[in-house]
């Protein structure tokens, strides 16, 4: 028998948008799964090639030669951004994790309504209203995501910026003797501060999930509560 | 209190912690590491960083710079390993309470279904 419950009003903007995309969750995980995988095979053949082709001469010579530059930038512009991408694609894999935490949430309030509909009407309660926490563990998720989405492009932008600028310009060695050294010093901040900021957007994702547990538990112990009143 | 209770109890100060770890490494990162390492390397030609002395400012800086992130990493990381101990916590009281949302709804499901199997 199919039960006719009444469906859950539209959530405005943007989660409106989060809630159509709660379903993707296996291709979003999908999608995350391929970043890493993208950036093993860049580390694993362009930027270990180049960090060999670095290494094996000797330092004076890498240092002072202009044939090396190309594996010196190339090794600075991929460790620029590539983290980024590789959290990115993590942080997918996260975000996957809160929407199917969302599915199972929306599911749980749906059976809920399900068996609701089932009951003699003079025992039915009302259904709660959808808590807040939804929308908050939706936003978090959101947050989190965006952050990481932010610093792959700061990543790319310096990357292809200032790193590859300041690399090509000049040998390590023509770079020793440089008296304007502000390009490197936005070079050596860079890791300083985007790698706890990638880390901000982990700890967003891992809240979401936190708060979409306690949906689900919350869900689950006011319907054994709705069942014992009966 | 059951030990499910406690679970439940424990998991916000695990989950906060590991928050606030990740936040602290994220402020020194931004706000001391990064900034000491734009004005060492950006503000000093290199033969200047090498002749720095012994108690120098330069010196100092250079400690700063070194020294900081081998502890500030592993103090993010245990903001993340707080906030997976915090979701494992969450996680374990699920299996208890859809048992005994099953014995209840084994209880209830006479008077749902009217007496009808």
């Amino acid at each position: 028998m199919t039960a006719k419950v009444e469906p859950d009003p539209k959530p405005s903007f943007p989660f409106s948008m989060v809630e159509s995309m709660m379903p993707m969750y296996p291709l979003i995980a999908l999608m995350g799964w391929m970043l890493v995988v993208i950036s093993f095979v860049i580390g694993f053949t362009t930027l270990s090639s180049a960090v060999t082709e670095w290494f094996s001469e000797v330092k004076a010579d890498r240092e002072a030669s202009t044939a090396l530059n190309d594996a010196q930038t190339t090794i600075h512009v991929i460790e620029t951004w590539l983290p980024n991408l590789k959290f990115l694609g993590l942080g997918l894999g996260l975000l996957a994790i809160n929407m199917a935490l969302g599915t199972i949430a929306k599911k749980l309030r749906h059976m809920g309504k399900v068996i609701s509909y089932h009951i003699e009407e003079s025992q039915r309660q009302k259904m709660p209203e959808i808590p807040n926490r939804v929308r908050l563990f939706q936003g978090s998720a959101m947050m989190g995501i965006m952050i990481l989405m932010a610093t792959l492009i700061i990543g790319l932008v310096l990357a292809f910026g200032t790193v590859t600028d300041y690399y090509e310009s000049d040998t390590q060695a023509g770079h020793n003797l440089d008296t304007d050294t502000s390009d490197l010093g936005t070079i050596a901040a860079i890791p300083h501060w985007l790698g706890p900021l990638r880390m901000m957007g982990m700890a967003f994702l891992f809240a979401g999930i936190t708060i979409a547990l306690t949906v689900i538990i919350g869900t689950l112990k006011y319907q054994e509560d709705m069942l014992k009143n009966l | 209190m059951s030990e499910k209770e406690i679970q439940l109890k424990v998991f916000p100060i695990f989950a906060v912690g590991g928050f606030m770890l990740i936040m602290i490494g994220f402020i020194v990162g931004a706000f001391v590491v990064g900034p000491t390492a734009n004005s060492y390397f950006g503000e000093n030609t290199k033969q200047t960083r090498d002749s720095a002395v012994e108690g120098s400012s330069l010196v100092d800086d250079l400690v700063t710079i070194s020294s900081i992130p081998r502890w500030l990493e592993p103090l993010i990381f245990l903001g993340v390993a707080s906030f997976m101990f915090g979701i494992g916590l969450e996680f374990s009281t699920i299996p208890a309470l859809l048992h005994r949302r099953g014995k209840t709804m084994k209880a209830a499901f006479p008077k749902i279904t009217g007496g009808s199997k």
